[in-house]
Order: C-alpha cells, then structure tokens, then sequence
C-alpha cells in the first residue's frame, strides 16, 4: 500500500472510529473527541490528496463489499485535488467544532465525521455502484446534519424538506445517466465506462451527459436547481455549513468534469456551451441575490452559487476549446477553474465558520440587526475581512487569481474557430466581469454593514469573542485563504497536471502560456506594493504636517445614532433599482391614518421583498401541480378496504387478459 | 430633451460681462475656493441672493468659487444671518469641522451686527461673536453683485 492509499485508508478508518466515539464518550468530551478526529480525519486526506497530485495514484478492488457491483476504489491526480480540498475544510471546521458544537445532540455529533468521510470517499469511487453509494451516503449525512436544530426552529424542517427532495432528484438524474452509460459498456467501473464513453451513439452520450450534469448541477447549486442551497446553508450549524458550502457543492462540479472529460471523452461543443451558459447564469444571477440578501448566511449560500457558476464558465469554456481542439487554452481554463474550486473552498470555509461565531456571539445572522463587532469581536472580524477581501476578487485576495486567469483564457479564447465559440466567449467575459464588479459591492455590504460602524441592536452590542477553538478554526482556514493568494504558483503545477489528466489538455499549458503569452502576475508583489502603498499613505502625512483631533462632523446637530446608519436594505437598494426587471422586488405601503382626520398619518408601514424569481416560476408551477396531482389521487383512495381488494382484483383481472392477449 | 436643446439655443448666454477684478484678500485661496453656506438663522432673504449669485446671470462658479455639501470639504464658510441661540453651538462645530487654513465670510447686515433682530430674545449675536470673521458683506440683503465681488477677492479671480 502506498502513501496515497495509507492516507486515505487512516481518513476512513480514523472517520469512523470517531463516529463510534462520539456515540460512547460522556458528553463533557463529546465535542473535543469528535473536533480532534474529524481533524485529524481531513489531514489524512490532505496528506492522501497531495500525494496522488504528486502522481502517486491508489487502487483498490473490493468485489464482495457491496452485493452485485463491488467497491471499486481509485485516487487519481483529480480525485486527489478535490480529496485535499474535502480535507483541509474538514480540519478547519473540526476544530472549530471543538467550541461550536459542544451542545448539539449525540447523533449530530456523530454523523459529522461520517459525512467527511463520505465526501472524501466519493472522489476516490471508481465505479458507477461506488459512486452511487457513496453519493447517497453523502447526501444522508448531510440532511442529518442539516436538519440538527429542527426542534428548536421549525424552519429548519422546511429547509431539510426542500434539501431532501432536491439531492434526491438529483441522485435521480446522476443514477439514470450513468445506468444508460453503463448499460453501452462492459461493466459499471469506470475502466469499463472510460473505454465504452467515446464510442456511444450521439444521442445516447447526450443523454447521458444532460442527466448527470443536472444531478451534478443541483448539487453544485446551478441555477435554476439551486433552490435548496440558500435554504439549507443558512439553517445548517455554521461549521456544516462550511463543509457542505465549501466541500460538498465542489463534488457537483468534480462529477461534471469526470463525467465530462474522462468517461464521456469529451463531447461536442454545444454540450459545453450548455455548460458554460449555465454557470454564466448563475454566476451573475447568485451574486445579485446575494447583492440583495439581508441575512448573512443566506449571503454566502447565494454566493456559493455564483463561485459555483464561475468554475462551470472555466469547466464549459474547457470542453469548448478541446472540442475546437485547442489544448492549451482548455489546459488553462480548466486549471483556472480548478483553481477556483480550491480558492472557494478557503475563503468560503473562513466565511461561514465567522459567521457562525457571528451567529454564536450574538444570536442573529440579520444584518439588519448586526454592526459594530469590531470591537467585541476582533477575531472574528479580521477572519470575515480576509475572507470578504478573498472573495470579492481584488488584488491581495485570493478569488483575484482564479477570476484573472479565467478571464485571460476566455479572452485569449476570442479568435478560437467556430461561431458558437466567438459568440460565448464575449459573453462569458462580460459575465465574469460583472459577477466580479457585484461581488465587490456584496462583500462591502456585508462586511461595512455587519462589523463596522455602530450596534444596530441590543444583541450586537453584547456580542462576546467566540472560544478560542473556533478563532483557531477560522485561523487555520485564513492561513490557508493567505497562502493561496500570496503563492498560488504553488498550486498551480499541480492543477495544470490535473487538467492535463483529466481532461484532453496539454499538461504544462498553465506554467507555459501564463508566463508567455497572456502576460504574467505576481500576486506576492502585489501584496507587497499594497502594503508599501498603505505604511506611505498612513506615514508620510504624519511625518509632514501636524495633526488636529477634530469632532466626527454629525451636521453640528448632535450625537449619530444608529438609526442613521447604512442598513443592508438601505446600501443594497440602488442595485436592486438598476437591476429592477430582474429582481422584480416586492414592496408594500400601509398608511395609517389617524381617527380624527385622513389628512393626518398615524403610522407609514414600508416592507420590501426581494423573492428568489426563478423559483416563484419555475417551482411554483410544479408544486402547485403536484398538490393538484395528490388531491386528485385522493379520490382513488377513500379509505375503503373494499374498494382497495376491489383494485387488487381488477388488477389480476387486466393482467391475466393482457397476458392471453399477448400470448 | 429636443425642447431643453430649443431652449438652450434660443436663450443664448445670459451671463453679464465680468466687472473689473477686485483687489484680492491678504489671505485668499488663489484659483479656487470651496464654499459651505451655513444658515445661522437668517430670514432667507440672503439666501435668495446667494442663490442668485450662482445663478447663470451672475455665475460666481467662473471666478472659482463652488458651493459644497459639507465642511469638510470646504475653504470658507459663508454665513447668513444673526446666530440664534439654537444655531451658535452647531456654527462653532461647524467652523472646527471645517480644515484649515479658512476664512469665514458674514453676508448681510443681520451677520455683521444682528441687523433688525439686534437685543431679541432668541439671538445669541453676530458671527463675529461665535466665530472669527474675515470678510463681510454689507446689505439687506447685500446684492449679487457684492456677493460675487467678495467671492472674487476670495479666489483672486
């Protein structure tokens, strides 16, 4: 057994005997037992994933662990990459579970190792019944987790209930899709199906790429299947939250590309303008809601849709270029998509793990109600800042690197052949672009409006620093934020190798072409001119001119209060007017008037919603029509045991005559 | 917007031509000032003329004197009428808000010596009692024309 399958083989085994002790161990330990070991569970398969990037790959075959398929295991460079991403969230949120999770009940505290694991096993699965299992096992997991304060909060069950449905159709769609590609092949491992892909009848491969990247896309949180993610993520405990917003929404996208690229072969262009369109859409259309969002976790789920939707421009532009047969371009598209995944993965963790000890330290995530934590929470506020400078895609962050080379492959993209590629690639510019300007604008509200300025409410002005485990987490997930953005020359080989395996890219197309033709950057030098340009702004004027205290200038009128500060609604309402026919807001005004004359006004009562349009649509419509299905259905059903033998009998009664008909 | 277009054309320039160029202030802001109006409790009559100052016929905006939103962007301030008691404390805030240097201008009888309102009730003094004065305006209210010859021995233009 190798390194890669000795890491993997202790992340399973440690996984797993951390759920047993969670169910043992007397409650005053619970939480610090099952922190130590999931940590300890996702550095293992850091350690695993690193290795099979370093091109050490692991295979396993276990015929008679699972009845009729058997249990194919395989750690290949791009199970690897996701294996190390799955990990390193997994020790952040482990050790900050350590602190945040000390009074959850038994059985929670047990499945969240059971789900690390099952993430981490999903990407080492080499056959479509492995895949399968562990998908399912994944999914299971994560609703049990979900749905943790379902008593406490009825929303909650509302939210595990959309959850369930919608991983569950989407298990649907990735079963159909590769049961049809199995079914043209010599067997359910992915060598058979590796071989058997390029060889599919058109319309079969069609089929089989649209389902499973619908199942793969509900899971990644695409647009229209993202329903469940800004309801789920927010309900969640923070530290799940994190594992399922920054670990699990990438296995959408890992499916996609192994699915994709490595068992389908490739496939025509539109397959992958398909894609490309459909992450556009929800990158622009996830970072507007959330642009809209007052309540913080809400926010990053919606962004999560939107980082989500970034990767799937780089995964479409990718199969784009391959199809056009332009393997650097693809090789650098993919690697900057890849390197997405990873950088969402850091700075989406650092976020929700803060805004669980936002949500911990004051007991509401509404950012309404939140506002000056700088000074109770210091900690957590440098965490939710590195984190928000990460995401917003600007120079010293992280989001910067990933979103830049995304955009030098689509631009370097624009005299590829083809019309459909001269027409997406624009498009897929000015989609980038414009997520990237909104990000920007998002990530100032929820910072400038959540951690600065004054306590907007009784709560946030008695907010207290969170324990020191769960500073340690978000520190541990900053310092990796840090280092992606500083160095991410370190990663990047490594990407370009996996985009180089995976998909039909040349290898060393990234170091090449980034250095040589699209101009080069270097992100630490950046850091450090900022930082030079910072210690000059704050020291030259301090050395030349003297300074003068002076009065915050409050209009001369009188002490600020904090009614008159920004709120979210407020700082988000001329995005929300530009972006009007789009949003498509709710606003209602009751007046009031007072009994002695209309003239008078005793009270305005203004409310404003800014409902999820495609779901009103697009969900509506169906639920509405399977209400009408089941009410309908009712009526076969009356309750009377007569009328059930009844159908029996009139069954067997059909059959039979079918079967001499037929006959 | 065809109309606005019409009307420009048909109105042509209504700005007078500019009078000769005042000797300027031993403290002014050569090229350009920046100006924040603080009401102290005037009765709006200067106000009218103020406004007129800048209007298209006077245009004080051509010598480099522009009106601003708030003290701290602001060179000078122009104050209007007797400081009332309610209006003394924000004046003085009003007046650190501002960085220096600066210079503070008294438009109209009321702000150089309370005017008709000297010894009511309710007023706490001139300007020159709250805050220091550099220049002043004379009139009830003080024309146009006076306004923008102060602004212009301000900006030297």
């Amino acid at each position: 057994m190798n390194p890669t399958g000795a890491g993997l083989g202790l992340a399973v085994a440690v996984g797993l005997l951390t759920a047993v002790a969670a169910m043992v161990v007397r409650q005053s330990m619970r939480a610090a037992a099952v922190g130590v070991g999931t940590a300890v569970c996702g550095a293992a398969g850091v350690a695993a994933g690193v290795c099979a990037l370093s091109g050490t790959t692991f295979s396993l075959d276990l015929p008679q662990l699972l009845p009729l398929s058997g249990v194919v295991v395989t750690v290949d460079a791009l199970g690897g990459l996701f294996l190390a991403v799955t990990g390193g969230v997994a020790v952040a949120a482990g050790i900050y579970g350590i602190g945040y999770a000390r009074h959850s009940a038994r059985l929670v505290q047990a499945v969240f190792p059971l789900f690390v694991v099952a993430m981490l096993l999903v990407v080492c699965a080499a056959s479509a019944g492995t895949l399968l299992m562990c998908w399912e096992l994944m999914a299971l997991s994560s609703l049990l987790l979900v749905v943790a304060d379902h008593r406490s909060r009825p929303e909650v069950a509302a939210a595990g209930r959309w959850y369930a449905v919608m991983t569950h159709l989407g298990l649907m769609a990735i079963l159909a899709g590769l049961l049809v590609l199995a079914a043209h092949a010599s067997g359910d491992s992915f060598a058979a199906l590796r071989a058997a892909g390029p060889h599919l009848p058109p319309a079969v491969a069609t089929v089989v790429f649209l389902a499973t990247v619908a199942g793969f896309g509900s899971k990644a949180g695409i647009v229209p299947l993202h329903a469940w993610l800004p309801r789920a993520h927010p309900e969640a405990p923070s530290h799940v939250s994190a594992l399922m917003s920054a670990a699990m929404v990438n296995l959408g996208v890992y499916g996609i590309v192994r699915v994709g690229f490595d068992l389908l072969g490739g496939g025509p262009r539109w397959w992958w303008a398909v894609v490309l369109g459909l992450g556009a859409v929800s990158a622009v259309y996830g970072i507007l809601q959330a642009a809209m969002s007052t309540d913080l976790k809400r926010l990053l789920g919606y962004s999560t849709t939107e980082n989500m939707g970034l990767v799937l421009v780089g995964v479409g532009a990718a199969g784009m270029f391959a199809a056009d047969g332009n393997r650097v371009l693809a090789g650098l598209a993919l690697a900057a998509a890849l390197l997405h995944v990873v950088n969402h993965a850091a700075f989406k963790t650092v976020l929700f793990l803060s805004a669980g000890s936002v949500l911990h330290g004051t007991g509401t995530r509404d950012l309404d109600d939140l506002g000056g934590l700088r000074q109770s929470m210091p900690a957590t506020t440098a965490a939710f800042g590195l984190g928000a400078l990460a995401a917003s895609a600007l120079p010293p962050g992280t989001a910067f690197v990933s979103e830049w080379l995304l955009l030098q492959a689509l631009i370097h993209g624009l005299p590829a052949s083809g019309v459909l590629t001269a027409i997406a690639m624009p498009l897929a510019v000015a989609a980038v672009a414009l997520t990237a300007g909104l990000a920007v604008a998002t990530f100032v509200k929820a910072f400038g409006v959540g951690f600065l300025a004054r306590p907007r409410s009784v709560r946030a002005e008695n907010a207290a620093e969170s324990p020191a485990s769960m500073v340690i987490g978000m520190g541990v997930a900053g310092l990796g934020c840090v280092g992606l953005a500083l160095l991410p020359t370190l990663v990047l080989p490594a990407l370009g190798r996996v985009a180089g395996v995976a998909g039909p890219a040349q290898a060393d197309a990234v170091t090449i072409r980034l250095v040589g033709v699209a101009g080069s950057l270097s992100p630490l030098l950046l850091a450090i001119a900022l930082v030079a340009a910072i210690v000059l702004v704050l020291a030259v004027p301090r050395a030349v001119a003297a300074r003068r205290a002076a009065r915050l200038w409050d209009c001369g009128a009188g002490p600020l209060s904090a009614r008159m500060e920004y709120t979210a609604t407020s700082f988000a309402e001329p995005l929300q007017r530009v972006f009007d026919d789009v949003l498509a807001p709710e606003t209602d005004v009751d007046v009031t008037h007072t009994r002695e004359s209309s003239y008078l006004v005793e009270a305005v009562e203004y409310r404003r919603r800014v409902p999820d349009r495609i779901e009103r649509r697009l969900y509506q419509p169906v639920l509405a029509l399977v209400a009408a299905w089941g009410s309908a259905g009712r009526r076969l059903a009356t309750g009377s045991v007569h009328r059930y033998l009844g159908y029996g009998f009139y069954t067997v009664c059909g059959l039979l005559i079918l079967l001499v008909v037929t006959r | 917007m065809l109309r606005l277009w019409h009307k420009i054309r048909r109105t042509g320039r209504v700005a007078e031509p500019a009078p000769a160029r005042p000797a300027p202030h031993d403290r002014a802001f050569p090229g350009s000032v920046q100006v924040r109006h603080v009401d102290a409790g005037s009765c709006n009559g200067c106000e009218v003329e103020i406004s007129s100052a800048f209007g298209p016929v006077h245009d004080a905006e051509r010598y480099g004197a522009r009106l601003v939103a708030s003290p701290r962007h602001a060179d000078v301030l122009l104050v209007t009428g007797p400081v009332t008691r309610n209006m003394a404390e924000p004046l003085r805030r009003t007046y650190d808000a501002v960085p220096g240097p600066k210079l503070v201008v008294a438009v109209g009888d009321c702000a150089r010596d309370c005017g008709v309102f000297a010894g009511a009730y309710g007023v706490a003094g001139a300007v020159r009692d709250v805050i220091p004065v550099d220049v002043e305006i004379a009139g009830c209210p003080p024309r146009p024309e006076a306004i923008t010859e102060a602004l212009r021995k301000l900006t030297g233009r």
